[in-house]
Parts: C-alpha cells; sequence; structure tokens
C-alpha cells in the first residue's frame, strides 16, 4: 500500500510537472509577442501554481479516497487516512520545490555614450526573461546608488528604453532585470550598466529683460553681432501716478539651460542685483562645456520733451499707461491766439535726442508749426556710433484754448 | 444523423453567411480589421474541427467539405443584395449625416473625455489626482516618467486619429451625394454636413498636434497600398488644420440653435482657428499669426466685417472661385436661379457679435449666474461656444462606451466604487484666485454646500471645483450615463484671445479693456470692483495669463496653455518641487512639451514614422 502511495506521489509528480509543462508552453506558444507582454511570467508562474494546485488536490482526493475503497474496518482506515496525510505532506514539500526562479541574463545595448542636452538616449535589451526591467538613468533622484533614499528608476516596456538629460554630467546608467518567485520571494537579478557623459555647450541667449519696471517685465530688442538693445521708460504712470524708473535694474536671462554660467561686467550675474544700464553692460556667458560667448547690452531711455513751450506757456505732459513710447503734450493758450504758424521751445531729457515732424528735423525756437491741428512729434535717441540702435518716441502736441 | 448533419451544415452555412458579411465590412474598414477577421476565422474552424473529432470521424469529413466549399472564392465575392458598400452608401443627406453623426460620436467617447482630462488637467498644476505612484501609466503619464509605450499616450493618438478617420469619410464622400432637388437649401444642407466634418477634423488634428508635434496626415482614402504615412511637420499640421477651419467658417451658419444646437458651427470654428493662431504664435514675437488672430477678434467680438475671400486667404490663381464653390457645396452659377443668393469671395461672413455674450444668460437671454453656465440651464448659453452633447441614455447599460464618462463620477462623486480621481487643495486655490477673486465662491471644500444644497463628502483637505458638479435632479438615473454636456470652448475664452492677440500686436491699451471686460463680469458674482491696473506688455500679458486661469480653471486645458505659453517647464518644475511626490519636477524643459509618437506606431512603421526628440 505504502509502495503504491509512494509511486502514486511519484507519478503526480511526474504528471503534474507535465502537465504543467505541457500546458505551459503550449499556452505560451499560443501567445503572440503582444500578449506575452500583457502576460507577464508572474502570470504564468501563477497559472503554474494554479495548474499544478489543481493536479495535485485531485489526485490526493483519489489517494484519501482509495483506502476507504478497498478496505472495511475502520482502524485501517485511519491508518491510511495518516500515510495519506503523510503523502499530502510530502506533496507539499515537493511541489514548494519546484518553485524554482530563474535568474534572468540582461543583454543591453546603447545607441551612443556621448550626448548632448535632450538627445535621445536609447538602450535596447534583448536576451532576458525578466519580469521587470528598471532603468536609473543616474540623474537628479533616479541615482542607483541612492536607490536606498528614494531613488527610484524607470520601468521599461518592450525592451527598449529612451530617455534624455537636461542636465550635463557624467551618469551612470544601470539596468536592473529582475524576476521573483511566488509571493515575491526568491527575488533574482542581473544589472549591467553604461557610463554616459552629457555634454552641454549652450551659449545662446533666447532673451534679455528688466524684471521689475513697477509691475511690468521689459524686454530688450535683439540685434546683430550679440549685441542688444534694451529701452526703458524714464517715467510709468501707475494708478495714476507717475513714477520714476531709475537705469539700475535687475535683469533676466532666458537660456535653455540651467547650468550655464553668466557673467555681468566680469562678475558673476545675480537674479537680485541691480545692475547700472546707463552704461553698456558686458555679458559673458559660458556654457558648461567651456565655451564663452560674449553678449553686450545698450540700455536708451525712450525720448521725450523735459519741457515744451508755446509761445512761452509750458505744456502739460500726460504720459500713457500702456505704451512708454507715447504721450501728450497739452498746451494751453489764450482765447484767439494765432497758432498757424508758432516756433515751440522744448529741451529734451538728452541732448543728443534728435526731434522730428516727420522726417524734418526740428529745431527749439527755430522751425515754425502750424497747431490748428494736433501735430505728432517723432523723438529718437540713439547709441553713439551704433546705427539702427535707437529708441523711437510719439509725442502728439494739442493746443486748447482757455 | 441525418438531420444533425443538415441542421450542423445549417449551423455553418449560417456562420459563413455571417462572415461574409463582416469579411465585406471588414474590406470597408481595412487591412487591419480584415486580417483580425481572419485569425477569428481560423481559430474558430480550428475549434470547430477538434469538436467534430471526438465525436465522430463522419462529421469531421461531411463538415471540411462544406467548410472548403464555403472557403471558395466565388462564394464569398457573391454580391449581397440590398446592403449598403462604400461606393453606394453616402448617396443621400441622411446618410452623410449619419457617417458625420459617427464622427461626433468620438467626442462622446469615453476614452477620448478620459485622455482630454489626463493630459489637459492632471499633468498641470491645478490639480492633485488619486494616481500619481509611479506603478501605474497613468503616474508615470503625470510624473513625466513614461516610457513612449505608455497606454494613456497611445490610446489619446489612437482615439484622435479615430476621429480623424471617421470625419475623412464624411469629406471624402460628400461628392457622392445625390440632392433629390436643386434647391438653394439641400446644396446648404449638405455643405453644413461637410463644413462641421471640417471643423472635427480639424478639432482632432489640433488635439494630435498640440499632443505630439507633427503627425501623419492620413490621406482622406485610405488604401492598402499605402497605410504607413511618416510624419508631417508641425507646421505642415497647422496649415491642414487651418485650411480645414477656413473653408468650414464660411460653409456654417452662425450659430446653431434650437434642436440643432450643439453642432459645430461659425462661431466654433472661427474660436478654434484663433487658438490654432494662437498655439502657433510665441509670446513676445512679431508674427502674423498674431496679427490675424486680432483680425479675428475684431470680426468676433467687435462686429468688423469680414469677407469670404479675406478668411479664406483666397487666392484666384490658387483655385477658380466656381471650382471653390463646387468643392465646397456652394450651389454651382449655372444651376443657380434668380432668386437664389450667389456667394463671391467679397461675401461677408455672418455676424458673430451678437450671438454671444459675456453675460451669464441661457439662450433666451435669461439670467442664470456663473456656475450655471456648467449646468443643464446653461447649455448652449450665451456664454458657450462649443460643446460636446451628451444625453442620458434610455436604458441605463452599464456597458456603453459613448456615453461620455460623466465628469461628475470622476471627478466629483464619491459614492462607491467611485472617488475623485482630481482634486484642488487650499494652496493652489490660494495661488489661483487669491482672497478677492469671486469665482473662489465656486471651489467646495469638505463638507461645503453646493448650489442645490447637497454637501460635498469628499476627503477633508480636497476642494472640489463646481464645475465638475451635477446638481442632484440633473443627475442621470443609472451610473455612467451623462447627465450634461461638457463645455470645450467658451465665449469668454475668445474674449481673452482677443486681448491676448491686442497685447501681442502692440494694443496694449485695447487688450487691458477686453481683459477687464470678463474681468467686470466675474465681478458681478459677488459685486467687487477690482479690476486690473493698467500696465506695459509684459504686465498685460501675465495678468491675461492669469485670467486665462481664473476664468477657464479645471475646464481640461492648463496643462497645453502652458506649453503654449512657453514657460510650462519653469511652472511645473516649481509646483513639483514642493509636493512630496514631485509630481511636475521630472518635466524636461525642450522634451517633454510634446508627448513621445507612441511606440507602437514606431514599431508598425518600421521606423517610418520617426520619434520626437529626447525620447
Amino acid at each position: 500500500m505504502k509502495h503504491s502511495c509512494l509511486k502514486n506521489t511519484q507519478r503526480v509528480n511526474e504528471l503534474t510537472s507535465k502537465q504543467v509543462n505541457k500546458l505551459t508552453s503550449k499556452q505560451v506558444n499560443k501567445l503572440t509577442s503582444k500578449q506575452v507582454n500583457e502576460l507577464t511570467s508572474k502570470q504564468v508562474n501563477e497559472r503554474r501554481e494554479a495548474l499544478q494546485m489543481d493536479a495535485s488536490l485531485s489526485f490526493t482526493h483519489q489517494l484519501v479516497n482509495l483506502p476507504t475503497r478497498h478496505s472495511s474496518t475502520c482502524h485501517l482506515s485511519l491508518v491510511n487516512l495518516s500515510t495519506c496525510l503523510l503523502i499530502c505532506l510530502l506533496l507539499l514539500a515537493f511541489s514548494c520545490e519546484e518553485d524554482t526562479v530563474q535568474t534572468p541574463q540582461l543583454q543591453a545595448s546603447i545607441n551612443k555614450e556621448s550626448l548632448t542636452i535632450n538627445e535621445s538616449m536609447i538602450i535596447n535589451f534583448a536576451g532576458s526573461d525578466a519580469d521587470n526591467i528598471v532603468v536609473y538613468p543616474g540623474d537628479d533622484r533616479q541615482d542607483y546608488d541612492l536607490r536606498d533614499q528614494s531613488n527610484t528608476g524607470l520601468v521599461v516596456n518592450k525592451k527598449l528604453f529612451t530617455y534624455s538629460y537636461q542636465v550635463p554630467g557624467v551618469y551612470k546608467v544601470v539596468c536592473l532585470a529582475s524576476t521573483a518567485g511566488d509571493k515575491a520571494t526568491n527575488l533574482q537579478f542581473d544589472t549591467c550598466s553604461f557610463i554616459v557623459n552629457v555634454i552641454d555647450d549652450e551659449t545662446e541667449i533666447d532673451r534679455i529683460s528688466c524684471p521689475r519696471i513697477i509691475n511690468d517685465e521689459v524686454f530688450a530688442e535683439k540685434h546683430a553681432n550679440d549685441e542688444w538693445l534694451m529701452v526703458l521708460p524714464q517715467k510709468v504712470l501707475y494708478n495714476n501716478r507717475e513714477q520714476n524708473i531709475s537705469l539700475s535694474q535687475r535683469l533676466r536671462f532666458y537660456i535653455q539651460s540651467d547650468s550655464t554660467q553668466i557673467s555681468v561686467n566680469g562678475n558673476i550675474y545675480s537674479a537680485t542685483t541691480a545692475y547700472n544700464l546707463s552704461s553698456p553692460v558686458d555679458i559673458l556667458v559660458k556654457s558648461d562645456f567651456g565655451t564663452e560667448r560674449p553678449y553686450k547690452l545698450y540700455t536708451l531711455n525712450y525720448p521725450r520733451f523735459s519741457s515744451f513751450k508755446l509761445q512761452g506757456v509750458d505744456g502739460k505732459i500726460t504720459l500713457d499707461a500702456f505704451d512708454y513710447s507715447t504721450c501728450v503734450v497739452t498746451v494751453t493758450l489764450p482765447q484767439g491766439t494765432n497758432v498757424s504758424s508758432l516756433a515751440p521751445e522744448f529741451t529734451t531729457n538728452s541732448p543728443s535726442d534728435k526731434v522730428y515732424i516727420g522726417n524734418e528735423e526740428q529745431t527749439s525756437g527755430v522751425s515754425a508749426v502750424d497747431f490748428t491741428k494736433e501735430v505728432t512729434y517723432r523723438l529718437v535717441s540713439a547709441v553713439p556710433d551704433k546705427p539702427g540702435m535707437q529708441a523711437e518716441s510719439t509725442v502728439v502736441v494739442k493746443v486748447a484754448f482757455q | 444523423m441525418k438531420q444533425s448533419c443538415l441542421t450542423n451544415t445549417q449551423r455553418v452555412n449560417e456562420l459563413t453567411s455571417k462572415r461574409v458579411n463582416e469579411r465585406r465590412e471588414a474590406m470597408q474598414a481595412g487591412l487591419t480589421r480584415h486580417f483580425s477577421l481572419v485569425t477569428r476565422h481560423l481559430s474558430l474552424v480550428t475549434r470547430h474541427l477538434v469538436y467534430l473529432f471526438t465525436r465522430q470521424l463522419v462529421y469531421l469529413f461531411t463538415c471540411l467539405l462544406v467548410y472548403s466549399l464555403a472557403g471558395c472564392n466565388d462564394f464569398l465575392d457573391k454580391e449581397v443584395q440590398g446592403f449598403s458598400t462604400d461606393k453606394n452608401f453616402y448617396d443621400t443627406r441622411y446618410k452623410l449625416q449619419a457617417a458625420l453623426d459617427a464622427a461626433y460620436d468620438v467626442l462622446q467617447m469615453n476614452l477620448f473625455n478620459e485622455c482630454e482630462w489626463r493630459f489637459g488637467e492632471a499633468c498641470a498644476d491645478d490639480v492633485w489626482g488619486a494616481d500619481e505612484g509611479l506603478e501605474s501609466q497613468m503616474g508615470q503619464l503625470v510624473q513625466f516618467r513614461f516610457t513612449p509605450s505608455n497606454t494613456w499616450i497611445r490610446d489619446r493618438y489612437a482615439i484622435n486619429y479615430t476621429g480623424v478617420h471617421r470625419a475623412n469619410q464624411v469629406i471624402a464622400n460628400a461628392h457622392r451625394v445625390k440632392l433629390a432637388d436643386n434647391q438653394y437649401s439641400s446644396y446648404r444642407d449638405i455643405r453644413e454636413i461637410l463644413g462641421q466634418a471640417k471643423f472635427l477634423r480639424a478639432f482632432f488634428y489640433f488635439n494630435l498636434v498640440k499632443t505630439y508635434g507633427g503627425v501623419p496626415i492620413r490621406p482622406e482614402v485610405e488604401t492598402v497600398d499605402n497605410l504607413v504615412i511618416p510624419r508631417s511637420t508641425a507646421e505642415e499640421v497647422y496649415a491642414c488644420i487651418e485650411k480645414d477651419l477656413r473653408e468650414a467658417a464660411i460653409m456654417l451658419r452662425a450659430r446653431f440653435t434650437g434642436s440643432d444646437a450643439g453642432k459645430a458651427d461659425e462661431g466654433a470654428t472661427v474660436a478654434l482657428l484663433m487658438k490654432v493662431l494662437m498655439y502657433q504664435a510665441t509670446p513676445g514675437k512679431k508674427s502674423d499669426k498674431w496679427e490675424e488672430m486680432l483680425r479675428l477678434g475684431e470680426f468676433f467680438i467687435d462686429g468688423r466685417s469680414m469677407t469670404y475671400g479675406e478668411i479664406l486667404k483666397y487666392d484666384p490663381e490658387q483655385e477658380d472661385w466656381e471650382d471653390l464653390r463646387k468643392r465646397l457645396w456652394f450651389k454651382p452659377l449655372e444651376q443657380n436661379s434668380e432668386t437664389d443668393p450667389y456667394e463671391t469671395a467679397d461675401t461677408p461672413l455672418n455676424s458673430l457679435q451678437t450671438a454671444y455674450s459675456l453675460e451669464y444668460k441661457d439662450y433666451t437671454g435669461k439670467d442664470i449666474g456663473y456656475i450655471n453656465q456648467f449646468y443643464l440651464a446653461g447649455e448652449f448659453c450665451r456664454g458657450s461656444v462649443f460643446e460636446v452633447v451628451f444625453k442620458e441614455s434610455a436604458d441605463g447599460s452599464a456597458d456603453d462606451t459613448n456615453e461620455g464618462t460623466s465628469v461628475y463620477t470622476s471627478h466629483y462623486d464619491v459614492t462607491s466604487p467611485y472617488e475623485p480621481q482630481i482634486w484642488c487643495r487650499e494652496e493652489i486655490i490660494q495661488a489661483l484666485f487669491g482672497s478677492s477673486d469671486p469665482r473662489r465662491a465656486f471651489m467646495l471644500a469638505h463638507h461645503g454646500f453646493a448650489p442645490d444644497g447637497e454637501t460635498n463628502e469628499n476627503p477633508p483637505g480636497t476642494y472640489m471645483s463646481l464645475k465638475w458638479y451635477t446638481p442632484l435632479r440633473e443627475r442621470p438615473q443609472y451610473d455612467g450615463d451623462n447627465g450634461k454636456n461638457r463645455r470645450v470652448m467658451r465665449y469668454a475664452e475668445v474674449v481673452l484671445m482677443y486681448a491676448e492677440a491686442l497685447n501681442e500686436c502692440g494694443f496694449t491699451a485695447r487688450a487691458w479693456t477686453e481683459l477687464n471686460k470678463n474681468k467686470a463680469m466675474a465681478n458681478t458674482i459677488s459685486g467687487s470692483a477690482a479690476l486690473y491696473p493698467a500696465g506695459g506688455y509684459g504686465q498685460m500679458r501675465d495678468n491675461i495669463w492669469l485670467e486665462r486661469r481664473l476664468e477657464l480653471c479645471f475646464e481640461w486645458d492648463r496643462f497645453f496653455d502652458l506649453v503654449r505659453q512657453k514657460r510650462a517647464a519653469t511652472v511645473l518644475k516649481t509646483f513639483g518641487e514642493n509636493k512630496a511626490n514631485k509630481r511636475g519636477y521630472y518635466f524636461r524643459e525642450g522634451v517633454n512639451e510634446v508627448f513621445p509618437i507612441p511606440q507602437r506606431e514606431i514599431d508598425i512603421s518600421n521606423g517610418v514614422v520617426t520619434q520626437n526628440p529626447g525620447y
């Protein structure tokens, strides 16, 4: 009896493992590659376990039933029962032993090991039967060596991993393939790594601004040869009050890379320092790779009349809250004054500023103008010896009568 | 025995004839479905054979014979009488309308709407999400730590192409329609169907181009010889979108009302065209896109007249006007009777100025208040430009996938088995509304009261937008049905787009007026008087962006808005730095502004479809 039982056990083992192998291999063969991805090997393991359990259970039932069928005494059946229980235990032990986890073999290839910022790094995986492949790109918060400090990797799908780096540096990319047994025990894994060098040679300034003109951010114009022109108002109308704007201002640079170093007039740039913009500012941009590129920033004020007189009467200057390049001058003259040909006396903020009506240059106290209608003056302020670098304002002069 | 054999044969015949029909459909649908059908066919045959083998060999031989007969080509090729084919389907207005309905259907699909909020809202900085862990596809998506195989990235791509494909069916087959009479209105009916299809195609392509950059432009008529299409550049895709919208604008009536409400009209088309132009322009850089947006804004809001030729950018050397008219289903000149209007390039577009308003009024002009704009009372209200129409289904069947995942059940509802997928938090509300903006009142805290008295039982610390709420009496009877329409574009956005275009073109003072129009309207909620101050370009731009965020918050557009403002990296990184799970921190500037082309597309095209840089 015992002998036959043992034999049975063997048969069970043989059969189940055979069945399982047959079934699983059949199932796996039937699956398309897509389905294989979906049905992870973990699920296959689970299935294997379920099948095993089914098989052993049905055989156990048979074994338990066998003695009762053949003998009629209670005593014998008790003995047989205990034997069977033993066999069950044995079965259990065997079935546990069955659960072996294969160590995954990781083969990976990388497209290039020297990259620029935002350039695609592509890693292809082959020859692995792992449940999971995880890649630690090695940059901020994704460093394999710091994985016990909450650094995490990225899960790979379809045996392909792509990534690109924001920050230049040398990174250790670690690929980790793992397979775990049932209930996440017996973890087997294989790793491989690459060293990639990410180079940042960005020296291009996209935009320069003064971010604090009251609540406004004023952007500089880009000119040829890495020269920029900032045009600032001298006064701003804000909440119906005129406020002076100094030429000492903070600067803001918009550059693609965060790793680029900027120095202003020889000192390292700080976002909170106010720079004196009354003379040209030298800006040096140094990429992380080491390339240096000089820029120059010129600043002009929008030209404006500091005074405007008609027949000795001062005009009232009204600023525009929206457009720093325009303003209105209103001169109030006595009723009946002939305004068809008057030569206004004016001064501009900077003596070098030029005043035009259309393209005709105007001289204070000399050029006579017809003020029966609104007159639009054009004021031009220019950077010395830099043709094309100029700021222009429009001033509308209106005459009112008392 | 014989009888049973006969029954089997009948069964087989039934099965095969059924399959013939299926096959015919498959041919229409394209090669993909055809293959799947063949596979299904084969597997069925195999199963059948195995089954029979175990019983009797006689069965097997008989059935083999039948099967081999059934498999003969001439049998399958036989014309089935009385069935529609792709050749004769589109011959009436009603059939073309059915095809258009199928294109609209995509807008109602669960998957479409899921992708809308997951990308447009959950990726951005107005909400926290229930699913932000790296172990899920959704978590990886919103953390910007996904692979190109991410299922949401794949699904959004696929569902929008489904829409493109369905719209293409209408556009490619409209010429097959045969009119029963020569009435002007008969031409107009077809024209309006075609125009809506063009709007929808533009809408789906716009979704694709803002998510993935340049994408393949599918041919209107797909053939099996040409299934792989390489990517076009973003500029080329935008050019196609613009062309569709420009043409749709002259084909559609100003506004669909009554039982036609919900169809895309001229208002929706011009609004979308403005948005498409805005996405192509860069803030701070002069561009003719800003200029044209301004021109469209003047037409839409200020009522400045605009001609067909102007919106089309019509060039007589490119296409003869009469040819264009025929292509777009304007009644041909030779058919025109004296009483029929004849549209030329100088015909003015239908005015939109009075069709919409910032006021919170329903379509009859009755005051409804701010939040009702998002409820039943506000469907097709004066401020609503385009909505996805949902109707509660009659039977409440649970498996329908085109009743729309209710905003309510995915964003707000706490009844099991739902849980809110996204919510807002105190600090976000503070950053958004400050303490004074009256729209803050429409954020509901834990135990807060909705307008109809229902309390918000979402967990403490979460805030729900009443835009997501569905009032009790408007709630569908069955789970999974959708009770209310989704507002896709609102007039407030048109006004703010106009303001932005004005500011970019140097008309800061006019921009300020438009901006404050919307703010002043919002102020009526609480009687507040706070308006934006006057200021220069940079300040005005920041204020317009702030007002956009305030007015359009939680309407599933924030992420794309940030990207087109060219500040997604700055905003999201700052947002993520302060969060425990760092969502947003991993956003990579210069890469994540567009998502990767789904890996599947690259694989099946054998690399003809290329990947975006950085992926």
